[in-house]
């Protein structure tokens, strides 16, 4: 028994993390907040994030991708929830499943050429702020095209969220069509549903750290408040929710690059406590620092408000829940 | 990553295996009832000591196999797959012989451990007392030393599992009031069985009985049974609870409700329910079965540090915490499934699976370390935050009690100390 990231994966998060902590931060977060929709620019960038070999870890060699697995790109992933960044590695990664086989367009994506979103059914798309060609399941195929983008105002602004109305589209080489498509349409939704999950496995520790930090130093009534078991044992039930969360990203992402079988039970399993562990440490965050941490000026709700958008993308956490309940009674592999 | 065994696991793994499947008939299985007062339950025991299955993690001088603990935890797994009962003197095996092993003397090992793995003996530990659960080293149950040396004990204890059946325990006892609380204590073993000692079963709100007062009337303990040193009985009792948490550390393993069973349960039911009905009950058994595999899934990085030869720390309490909950909210899903039958102790097929599942749970919240104080350890421990002020730190423990008796001379007096 091994489960545990190896020494080459913790050097890779620590790179990670200084790259990302380099290349953007909250106070860039909080301005995109105050900038007019089309105005955002999300950081680090489609370029930086490219340029850094970040984005395409998952993609192979042969078009110039890191040859990496899911584990290696959930583990950047975790760091770049910790600083909100964006785009969304979600997109690279559904992008990689999408294209395989295509190596034409692989390699434009890999060169930075061709900026791609991912479009489930009419729903909002990641990443469509900034994309030119969408990724698409018609028709029982598997199709890329130009759009059209409307960018309403995000709750979120490091998504990147808009509606498309896909133009014309053609079919991804490759990528066969009926149950084949369907198939590795589903695959590249369980891998968006990791990534999704180490995201929020990111921000949500991010959150308790920020929150355990305030909860030693804020003194009220004589005492630090993280003397106060109110106070601790809040902070204590994000930390073992977040444990709880990162014990799921491990698995289905294990199981993305080695156990298929369990990769539909670990990635609705990973989407669905993500959700909710996401959300309990954005929220316990807000509550330890009481009145300042519902403040514009406060880091707290850029956190929250990630946590409320990345419930409902992938499919919520009702949705995720019914899956593997579906799932569990059929006694699929767990 | 990966969770396969190393070679020198996958060997024992098997070794285990074909154990098992030679005594398959004398092992039994499990749902034959509790067995604590069912001597058959002790031979089983003896039977899978004698094959070299108890107490693997045990040096070979403590009458164990010298094993690892990732060899234990296999032992572990293999039972548990293979339905064999559990072993019926866990508190000894997991609790009493790891603090005999550490604090006890040539002559203390040599009479107990062997006789404790086999089951021969069984044990339990006599902590927690009415005004002193949580707060352990709050206790008043009283030892003094006669002019022989012997020992004098007066007292009570309480929710003290399986003292009923139990032939030895370890007993934390106050020596020394005039210090503060956690100095004046001292552990001994004392025999179950000694005039002075009664047991009164507490029948629990399930209905059934697991745990006990256990009263001390003028009983006498020779020195050669303390544990430890005079006034040292606090660090005995930290083995003690070190121990605890490595013998619930162990990962993977359903807490409380079995996460399958209930899984079989919902698929059996939900055909007939109506589709609102349906939906809810899947979101919320999706939910809690999605939570049960992140506790499985943390379990195993507990495994894997074990399997390194790490020790668990005190994060290892997460799993507790998370674990009753979740098996509240599938003991909870269980029963509204009954539908009408809910409402009585035994369904319309006289089965009470489900409602006693549900009325054992409260009481997971609370045994081996109440949720609140395992926050506690975490919090302070692991999140590094602040310790609750302690009003009775570094002050006499004879002056606590007066304080919390109301501060008067003749209370303090009257106190048990």
């Amino acid at each position: 028994m091994n489960f545990d990231l190896d020494d080459q994966q913790r050097d890779l998060a620590s790179a990670a993390g200084d790259f990302l902590a380099s290349s953007t931060s909250l106070a860039d977060v909080r301005a995109a907040l105050d900038a007019a929709a089309t105005d955002i620019a999300v950081r680090p960038g489609r370029d930086q994030l490219l340029s850094s070999g970040f984005a395409t870890i998952t993609l192979p060699e042969e078009v110039d991708g890191g040859g990496g697995t899911v584990l290696d790109l959930a583990v950047v992933a975790e760091q770049a929830g910790r600083v909100l960044a964006g785009p969304s590695l979600i997109t690279y990664a559904r992008a990689a499943v999408l294209l395989a086989g295509d190596t034409d367009r692989l390699r434009a994506l890999a060169a930075g050429e061709m900026k791609v979103a991912v479009v489930d059914g009419d729903g909002p798309v990641l990443d469509a702020l900034g994309a030119e060609q969408f990724l698409a399941l018609r028709d029982g195929r598997i199709v890329i095209g130009g759009g059209t983008v409307d960018l309403p105002d995000p709750i979120d602004p490091t998504r990147g969220l808009g509606r498309v109305t896909l133009g014309d589209v053609e079919v991804v080489d490759g990528s066969g069509d009926g149950a084949d498509a369907q198939a590795r349409w589903d695959r590249a939704l369980q891998i968006g549903r990791v990534i999704l999950a180490a995201e929020s496995l990111g921000a949500a520790a991010r959150s308790v750290e920020i929150g355990v930090a305030y909860a030693k130093e804020r003194q009220a009534f004589g005492r630090a408040i993280g003397s106060y078991q109110a106070v601790k044992h809040a902070l204590v039930d994000a930390y073992v929710a977040v444990e709880e969360l990162r014990s799921l990203v491990w698995w289905s992402a294990w199981a993305a690059d080695n156990a298929p079988d369990e990769l539909p039970m670990a990635s609705a399993s990973a989407k669905g406590v993500a959700a909710m562990a996401s959300q309990l440490a954005a929220e316990t965050l807000i509550q330890v620092h009481g009145g300042i941490g519902f403040t514009w000026e406060h880091d707290a709700h850029l956190y929250w408000r990630r946590a409320k958008v990345d419930r409902f993308l992938l499919g919520d956490d009702v949705a995720a829940f019914d899956e593997v309940a579906r799932l569990a009674m059929a006694g699929a592999a767990s | 990553m990966d969770f396969d065994d190393t070679p020198e696991e996958a060997s024992w793994r098997s070794t285990v295996r074909s154990i098992i499947a030679d005594n398959r008939e004398a092992l039994g299985r499990r749902g034959a009832g509790r067995g604590y007062d069912d001597p058959a339950a002790r031979d089983r025991q003896a039977l899978l000591y004698d094959n070299g299955l108890v107490g693997v993690t045990w040096s070979k001088e403590a009458g164990g196999q010298g094993g690892t603990p990732m060899q234990q935890a296999i032992v572990d797994q293999e039972l548990s797959r293979a339905e064999v009962p559990g072993l019926v003197n866990l508190i000894g095996i997991g609790m009493c012989g790891p603090t005999v092993i550490a604090h006890g003397s040539e002559s203390q090992k040599e009479r107990y451990l062997k006789r404790l793995l086999r089951a021969d003996d069984l044990w339990c530990q006599l902590f927690s007392e009415p005004g002193s659960g949580s707060d352990l080293a709050a206790l008043r149950t009283k030892a003094v030393r006669t002019d022989d040396g012997t020992w004098r004990i007066s007292g009570q204890k309480v929710w003290t599992t399986l003292a009923h059946v139990s032939d030895y325990g370890i007993l934390l006892t106050r020596t020394d009031p005039d210090v503060a609380k956690h100095r004046g204590l001292t552990m001994f073993v004392v025999d179950m069985k000694a005039p002075g000692v009664s047991v009164r079963s507490l029948r629990q709100m399930s209905g059934g009985s697991d745990f006990n007062e256990v009263f001390f009337d003028d009983v006498e303990i020779s020195d050669d049974e303390r544990l430890g040193d005079v006034g040292n009985g606090w660090g005995v009792a930290l083995t003690t609870l070190m121990a605890e948490r490595m013998s619930l550390g162990g990962g993977g393993t359903d807490i409380g409700v079995g996460v399958g069973a209930v899984a079989d349960h919902v698929a059996a039911r939900i055909a007939d329910l109506p589709d609102d009905r349906a939906a809810v009950t899947r979101q919320q058994f999706g939910r809690a079965y999605a939570e049960s595999l992140a506790i499985r899934y943390t379990g195993y990085r507990q495994l894997s540090a074990i399997s390194r030869g790490e020790m668990p720390g005190p994060e290892a309490s997460a799993g507790k915490l998370a674990g009753t909950r979740v098996a509240r909210d599938l003991a909870d899903l269980s029963v509204r499934l009954l539908d009408d039958d809910a409402v009585f102790a035994r369904d319309s097929g006289g089965d009470s699976t489900w409602q006693d599942s549900q009325a054992s749970l409260p009481g997971l919240a609370i045994a081996g370390g109440t949720n609140e104080v395992l926050r506690n350890v975490i919090g302070e421990r692991v999140l590094g935050l602040p310790a609750e002020p302690r009003a009775d730190k570094n002050v006499p423990f004879r002056e606590t009690i007066a304080v919390a008796t109301g501060g008067s001379e003749s209370a303090a007096k009257g106190a048990t100390v």
